[in-house]
Protein backbone atom coordinates (compact mmCIF):
# COMPACT_ATOMS: atom_id res chain seq x y z
CA UNK A 1 0.00 0.00 0.00
CA UNK A 2 2.77 2.41 1.00
CA UNK A 3 5.97 1.77 -0.83
CA UNK A 4 9.30 2.50 0.78
CA UNK A 5 9.77 5.28 -1.77
CA UNK A 6 6.45 6.93 -0.93
CA UNK A 7 7.21 6.89 2.77
CA UNK A 8 10.66 8.29 2.13
CA UNK A 9 9.22 11.16 0.09
CA UNK A 10 6.80 11.99 2.90
CA UNK A 11 9.51 11.83 5.55
CA UNK A 12 11.76 13.98 3.40
CA UNK A 13 9.04 16.59 3.02
CA UNK A 14 8.39 16.66 6.78
CA UNK A 15 12.08 16.95 7.60
CA UNK A 16 12.58 19.70 5.03
CA UNK A 17 9.65 21.70 6.40
CA UNK A 18 10.27 21.23 10.09
CA UNK A 19 14.00 21.75 10.04
CA UNK A 20 14.50 23.99 7.02
CA UNK A 21 16.72 21.48 5.29
CA UNK A 22 17.48 21.41 1.58
CA UNK A 23 15.74 18.24 0.31
CA UNK A 24 18.88 17.08 -1.50
CA UNK A 25 20.66 16.76 1.86
CA UNK A 26 17.99 14.39 3.16
CA UNK A 27 19.31 11.02 2.03
CA UNK A 28 18.40 7.63 3.47
CA UNK A 29 21.79 7.25 5.10
CA UNK A 30 21.97 10.81 6.46
CA UNK A 31 22.45 10.80 10.21
CA UNK A 32 19.85 12.94 11.97
CA UNK A 33 22.12 14.39 14.65
CA UNK A 34 25.43 14.74 12.86
CA UNK A 35 24.42 15.32 9.22
CA UNK A 36 21.10 17.12 9.59
CA UNK A 37 21.66 18.98 12.89
CA UNK A 38 18.43 17.70 14.43
CA UNK A 39 18.60 17.81 18.23
CA UNK A 40 16.62 16.01 20.93
CA UNK A 41 14.04 18.80 21.12
CA UNK A 42 13.57 18.68 17.35
CA UNK A 43 12.99 14.95 17.69
CA UNK A 44 9.92 15.69 19.79
CA UNK A 45 8.56 17.96 17.05
CA UNK A 46 9.32 15.29 14.49
CA UNK A 47 7.46 12.61 16.42
CA UNK A 48 4.42 14.88 16.81
CA UNK A 49 4.42 15.56 13.08
CA UNK A 50 4.70 11.86 12.22
CA UNK A 51 1.82 11.17 14.55
CA UNK A 52 -0.23 13.62 12.53
CA UNK A 53 0.94 12.13 9.26
CA UNK A 54 0.25 8.49 10.07
CA UNK A 55 -2.80 9.09 12.21
CA UNK A 56 -1.35 6.54 14.62
CA UNK A 57 -0.47 6.75 18.25
CA UNK A 58 3.28 7.17 18.40
CA UNK A 59 5.23 6.25 21.49
CA UNK A 60 8.51 8.14 21.88
CA UNK A 61 10.12 4.78 22.75
CA UNK A 62 9.51 3.63 19.19
CA UNK A 63 11.93 6.33 18.09
CA UNK A 64 14.53 5.74 20.74
CA UNK A 65 16.89 3.91 18.42
CA UNK A 66 16.30 6.06 15.38
CA UNK A 67 19.58 7.49 14.13
CA UNK A 68 19.27 7.92 10.36
CA UNK A 69 16.61 8.95 7.88
CA UNK A 70 16.32 5.27 6.93
CA UNK A 71 15.48 4.47 10.57
CA UNK A 72 12.68 7.07 10.46
CA UNK A 73 11.29 5.52 7.27
CA UNK A 74 11.43 2.06 8.85
CA UNK A 75 9.70 3.30 12.00
CA UNK A 76 6.94 4.93 9.96
CA UNK A 77 6.48 1.78 7.88
CA UNK A 78 6.16 -0.27 11.06
CA UNK A 79 3.51 2.14 12.31
CA UNK A 80 1.55 1.89 9.08
CA UNK A 81 1.81 -1.90 9.04
CA UNK A 82 0.40 -2.04 12.53
CA UNK A 83 -2.50 -0.04 11.15
CA UNK A 84 -3.22 -2.51 8.35
CA UNK A 85 -2.90 -5.42 10.76
CA UNK A 86 -5.37 -3.87 13.17
CA UNK B 1 47.38 60.19 22.58
CA UNK B 2 50.43 58.25 23.72
CA UNK B 3 53.96 59.15 22.70
CA UNK B 4 56.36 56.56 21.38
CA UNK B 5 58.21 56.37 24.70
CA UNK B 6 55.00 55.77 26.60
CA UNK B 7 54.16 52.97 24.20
CA UNK B 8 57.53 51.36 24.69
CA UNK B 9 57.18 51.65 28.43
CA UNK B 10 53.80 49.95 28.34
CA UNK B 11 55.25 47.24 26.19
CA UNK B 12 58.12 46.62 28.56
CA UNK B 13 55.89 46.65 31.63
CA UNK B 14 53.58 44.11 30.00
CA UNK B 15 56.49 41.75 29.48
CA UNK B 16 57.89 42.21 32.95
CA UNK B 17 54.63 41.58 34.71
CA UNK B 18 53.91 38.41 32.80
CA UNK B 19 55.53 36.22 35.43
CA UNK B 20 53.60 37.86 38.23
CA UNK B 21 50.38 37.44 36.26
CA UNK B 22 51.13 33.77 35.87
CA UNK B 23 51.61 33.51 39.62
CA UNK B 24 48.42 35.51 40.25
CA UNK B 25 46.39 33.32 37.91
CA UNK B 26 47.63 30.20 39.68
CA UNK B 27 46.80 31.77 43.02
CA UNK B 28 43.30 32.67 41.81
CA UNK B 29 42.74 29.12 40.68
CA UNK B 30 43.89 27.77 44.02
CA UNK B 31 41.59 30.16 45.89
CA UNK B 32 38.65 29.30 43.66
CA UNK B 33 39.37 25.58 43.87
CA UNK B 34 39.66 25.58 47.65
CA UNK B 35 37.30 28.47 48.43
CA UNK B 36 34.37 27.00 46.53
CA UNK B 37 34.23 23.75 48.48
CA UNK B 38 35.08 25.60 51.71
CA UNK B 39 32.11 27.98 51.33
CA UNK B 40 29.98 25.03 50.30
CA UNK B 41 30.72 23.40 53.62
CA UNK B 42 30.40 26.53 55.77
CA UNK B 43 28.60 29.66 54.55
CA UNK B 44 26.03 28.04 52.26
CA UNK B 45 24.85 25.32 54.68
CA UNK B 46 24.75 27.99 57.39
CA UNK B 47 22.50 30.19 55.22
CA UNK B 48 20.30 27.21 54.47
CA UNK B 49 20.05 26.34 58.17
CA UNK B 50 19.12 29.81 59.38
CA UNK B 51 16.51 30.33 56.65
CA UNK B 52 12.90 29.46 57.46
CA UNK B 53 12.20 27.94 54.04
CA UNK B 54 13.68 27.02 50.67
CA UNK B 55 12.69 30.27 48.97
CA UNK B 56 14.37 32.48 51.56
CA UNK B 57 17.44 30.25 51.55
CA UNK B 58 17.61 30.45 47.79
CA UNK B 59 17.50 34.25 47.83
CA UNK B 60 20.15 34.51 50.52
CA UNK B 61 22.43 31.97 48.88
CA UNK B 62 22.09 33.73 45.54
CA UNK B 63 22.93 37.06 47.17
CA UNK B 64 25.95 35.51 48.88
CA UNK B 65 27.03 33.82 45.66
CA UNK B 66 26.86 37.18 43.90
CA UNK B 67 29.12 38.81 46.47
CA UNK B 68 31.61 35.95 46.34
CA UNK B 69 31.77 36.16 42.56
CA UNK B 70 32.17 39.94 42.70
CA UNK B 71 34.94 39.53 45.25
CA UNK B 72 36.70 37.06 43.02
CA UNK B 73 36.60 39.38 39.99
CA UNK B 74 37.80 42.24 42.18
CA UNK B 75 40.64 40.02 43.40
CA UNK B 76 41.72 39.12 39.87
CA UNK B 77 41.51 42.74 38.81
CA UNK B 78 43.50 43.90 41.83
CA UNK B 79 46.23 41.40 41.09
CA UNK B 80 46.45 42.97 37.65
CA UNK B 81 45.31 39.80 35.89
CA UNK B 82 42.61 41.48 33.85
CA UNK B 83 40.72 44.69 33.21
CA UNK B 84 37.10 45.02 32.19
CA UNK B 85 34.41 47.39 31.05
CA UNK B 86 30.67 46.84 31.41
CA UNK B 87 27.87 48.27 29.28
CA UNK B 88 24.09 48.28 29.68
CA UNK B 89 24.11 46.58 33.10
CA UNK B 90 20.83 48.22 34.13
CA UNK B 91 19.03 45.94 31.66
CA UNK B 92 20.00 42.90 33.72
CA UNK B 93 17.91 44.10 36.63
CA UNK B 94 14.50 43.39 35.09
CA UNK B 95 13.24 40.08 36.51
CA UNK B 96 12.00 37.12 34.51
CA UNK B 97 14.32 37.49 31.52
CA UNK B 98 16.17 34.75 29.71
CA UNK B 99 19.74 36.02 29.77
CA UNK B 100 21.90 34.38 27.12
CA UNK B 101 25.63 34.96 26.91
CA UNK B 102 28.41 33.70 24.71
CA UNK B 103 31.16 31.82 26.48
CA UNK B 104 34.75 32.61 25.50
CA UNK B 105 36.52 32.07 28.83
CA UNK B 106 36.46 30.06 32.02
CA UNK B 107 35.36 33.02 34.15
CA UNK B 108 32.33 34.19 32.13
CA UNK B 109 29.99 32.55 34.59
CA UNK B 110 31.78 34.31 37.46
CA UNK B 111 31.22 37.66 35.76
CA UNK B 112 27.60 36.90 34.95
CA UNK B 113 26.66 35.61 38.40
CA UNK B 114 28.20 38.72 39.89
CA UNK B 115 26.42 41.13 37.51
CA UNK B 116 22.96 39.54 37.45
CA UNK B 117 20.61 40.07 40.39
CA UNK B 118 18.79 36.94 41.52
CA UNK B 119 19.10 34.61 38.57
CA UNK B 120 18.87 30.89 38.15
CA UNK B 121 21.52 29.37 35.98
CA UNK B 122 21.94 26.31 33.80
CA UNK B 123 25.23 24.78 34.86
CA UNK B 124 27.29 21.68 34.23
CA UNK B 125 25.63 18.46 35.27
CA UNK B 126 28.96 17.32 36.76
CA UNK B 127 28.46 19.71 39.69
CA UNK B 128 25.69 17.43 40.97
CA UNK B 129 28.26 14.65 41.32
CA UNK B 130 30.63 16.84 43.31
CA UNK B 131 30.07 16.12 47.02
CA UNK B 132 30.97 19.66 48.10
CA UNK B 133 29.24 21.70 45.39
CA UNK B 134 26.18 19.52 44.96
CA UNK B 135 24.08 21.06 47.72
CA UNK B 136 24.85 24.73 47.09
CA UNK B 137 23.79 24.42 43.43
CA UNK B 138 20.56 22.73 44.53
CA UNK B 139 19.91 25.36 47.20
CA UNK B 140 20.66 28.15 44.74
CA UNK B 141 17.99 26.70 42.44
CA UNK B 142 20.35 26.00 39.53
CA UNK B 143 19.48 23.58 36.76
CA UNK B 144 21.77 20.84 35.45
CA UNK B 145 22.35 20.82 31.69
CA UNK B 146 21.82 17.62 29.69
CA UNK B 147 18.75 16.74 31.71
CA UNK B 148 17.17 15.63 28.42
CA UNK B 149 13.56 16.54 27.82
CA UNK B 150 13.22 17.81 31.40
CA UNK B 151 15.59 20.73 30.79
CA UNK B 152 13.22 23.02 28.88
CA UNK B 153 10.25 22.67 31.28
CA UNK B 154 12.60 23.25 34.25
CA UNK B 155 13.88 26.45 32.68
CA UNK B 156 10.38 27.62 31.80
CA UNK B 157 9.28 27.09 35.40
CA UNK B 158 12.08 29.32 36.73
CA UNK B 159 11.21 32.10 34.28
CA UNK B 160 7.51 31.91 35.01
CA UNK B 161 8.23 32.17 38.72
CA UNK B 162 9.60 35.64 37.92
CA UNK B 163 13.31 34.90 38.29
CA UNK B 164 15.72 35.49 35.46
CA UNK B 165 17.62 32.58 34.02
CA UNK B 166 21.20 32.65 32.82
CA UNK B 167 22.13 30.33 29.96
CA UNK B 168 25.25 29.89 27.87
CA UNK B 169 23.75 28.50 24.65
CA UNK B 170 27.11 27.28 23.37
CA UNK B 171 26.93 24.66 26.12
CA UNK B 172 30.66 24.87 26.63
CA UNK B 173 33.41 27.39 25.97
CA UNK B 174 33.82 28.64 22.39
CA UNK B 175 36.43 27.10 20.16
CA UNK B 176 38.92 29.96 19.65
CA UNK B 177 38.95 31.23 16.08
CA UNK B 178 35.80 29.34 15.07
CA UNK B 179 32.32 30.77 14.50
CA UNK B 180 30.11 30.30 17.57
CA UNK B 181 28.06 27.14 17.60
CA UNK B 182 24.83 27.68 19.53
CA UNK B 183 22.52 24.93 20.71
CA UNK B 184 18.86 25.71 20.23
CA UNK B 185 17.68 24.87 23.76
CA UNK B 186 17.79 28.51 24.88
CA UNK B 187 15.58 29.56 21.96
CA UNK B 188 13.19 26.70 22.78
CA UNK B 189 12.99 27.96 26.36
CA UNK B 190 12.29 31.51 25.17
CA UNK B 191 9.52 30.32 22.84
CA UNK B 192 7.94 28.07 25.45
CA UNK B 193 8.11 30.59 28.30
CA UNK B 194 7.27 33.80 26.40
CA UNK B 195 10.15 35.43 28.28
CA UNK B 196 12.19 38.16 26.65
CA UNK B 197 15.70 37.22 25.61
CA UNK B 198 18.50 39.47 26.80
CA UNK B 199 21.72 38.84 24.88
CA UNK B 200 25.02 39.53 26.64
CA UNK B 201 28.17 39.62 24.54
CA UNK B 202 31.39 38.79 26.35
CA UNK B 203 34.61 39.64 24.59
CA UNK B 204 38.11 39.02 25.88
CA UNK B 205 40.62 40.72 23.60
CA UNK B 206 43.32 38.06 24.06
CA UNK B 207 43.11 34.28 24.40
CA UNK B 208 42.77 33.84 28.16
CA UNK B 209 41.40 30.80 29.99
CA UNK B 210 39.95 29.59 26.71
CA UNK B 211 38.82 26.09 25.93
CA UNK B 212 41.66 23.68 25.45
CA UNK B 213 44.32 26.07 26.76
CA UNK B 214 46.23 25.64 30.00
CA UNK B 215 45.72 28.30 32.65
CA UNK B 216 49.45 29.02 32.73
CA UNK B 217 49.44 30.04 29.06
CA UNK B 218 49.40 33.67 30.09
CA UNK B 219 48.76 36.27 27.38
CA UNK B 220 51.57 38.69 26.59
CA UNK B 221 49.68 41.52 28.17
CA UNK B 222 46.78 41.91 30.54
CA UNK B 223 43.54 40.75 28.87
CA UNK B 224 40.64 43.18 28.71
CA UNK B 225 37.03 42.01 29.01
CA UNK B 226 34.20 43.95 27.39
CA UNK B 227 30.76 42.83 28.54
CA UNK B 228 27.83 44.37 26.69
CA UNK B 229 24.21 43.79 27.61
CA UNK B 230 22.16 44.16 24.43
CA UNK B 231 18.53 45.12 23.90
CA UNK B 232 15.91 42.58 24.92
CA UNK B 233 14.49 40.49 22.08
CA UNK B 234 10.82 39.55 22.05
CA UNK B 235 10.98 35.85 21.31
CA UNK B 236 7.30 35.71 20.46
CA UNK B 237 8.00 37.63 17.27
CA UNK B 238 9.46 34.40 15.96
CA UNK B 239 6.52 32.24 16.93
CA UNK B 240 4.34 33.27 14.00
CA UNK B 241 1.14 31.40 13.36
CA UNK B 242 1.83 28.38 11.20
CA UNK B 243 5.57 28.43 11.89
CA UNK B 244 6.63 25.12 13.41
CA UNK B 245 8.39 25.47 16.73
CA UNK B 246 11.49 23.85 15.29
CA UNK B 247 11.70 26.56 12.62
CA UNK B 248 11.08 29.43 15.07
CA UNK B 249 13.84 28.07 17.33
CA UNK B 250 16.22 27.96 14.38
CA UNK B 251 15.48 31.55 13.40
CA UNK B 252 15.84 32.88 16.91
CA UNK B 253 19.09 30.94 17.38
CA UNK B 254 20.52 32.32 14.12
CA UNK B 255 19.58 35.81 15.21
CA UNK B 256 21.44 35.32 18.50
CA UNK B 257 24.48 33.88 16.76
CA UNK B 258 24.56 36.88 14.42
CA UNK B 259 24.14 39.27 17.37
CA UNK B 260 27.11 37.73 19.20
CA UNK B 261 29.25 37.63 16.06
CA UNK B 262 28.54 41.32 15.37
CA UNK B 263 29.19 42.26 18.98
CA UNK B 264 32.50 40.41 19.10
CA UNK B 265 33.62 41.91 15.82
CA UNK B 266 32.67 45.44 16.89
CA UNK B 267 34.76 45.18 20.07
CA UNK B 268 37.74 43.51 18.44
CA UNK B 269 37.88 46.08 15.65
CA UNK B 270 37.76 49.19 17.81
CA UNK B 271 40.81 49.30 20.05
CA UNK B 272 39.93 50.00 23.68
CA UNK B 273 43.22 51.78 24.34
CA UNK B 274 46.53 52.75 22.86
CA UNK B 275 48.01 49.44 23.98
CA UNK B 276 46.40 47.86 20.97
CA UNK B 277 48.78 49.72 18.73
CA UNK B 278 51.68 47.65 20.07
CA UNK B 279 53.60 45.73 17.42
CA UNK B 280 52.55 42.07 17.24
CA UNK B 281 54.31 39.89 19.78
CA UNK B 282 56.52 37.05 18.59
CA UNK B 283 54.74 33.74 18.99
CA UNK B 284 57.54 32.16 21.00
CA UNK B 285 57.52 34.88 23.65
CA UNK B 286 58.35 33.32 26.96
CA UNK B 287 59.47 34.60 30.29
Amino acid sequence: MHTEQEIFEQVRRVLAELFELPPEKILLDAHLYTDLDIDSLDAIDLILELKELTGRKVQPEQFKHVRTVRDVVTAVRTLLQDETAA
Amino acid sequence: MYGVTALMETHLRNRLDRGSRRFGTGLSFAIFGLGGPLLSLTLFPFLRLVSPDKAVAQRRINAAMRRVMGLFIWFMKSLGLLTYELHGLERLARPGQLIVANHPTLIDVVFMLWLTPDAGCVVKRALWDNPALRWPVIWAGYIPNSAGTQLVPDCVRILQSGRSLLVFPEGTRSVPGQPLSLRRGAAQVALASHADVLPVTIVCDLPFLTRGSRWYRIPVRRPHFTITVGQAITAQRYALAGTPNSVAARHLTSLLAAHFARGIEAVMRVPAGAMHTNPPEPQSASL
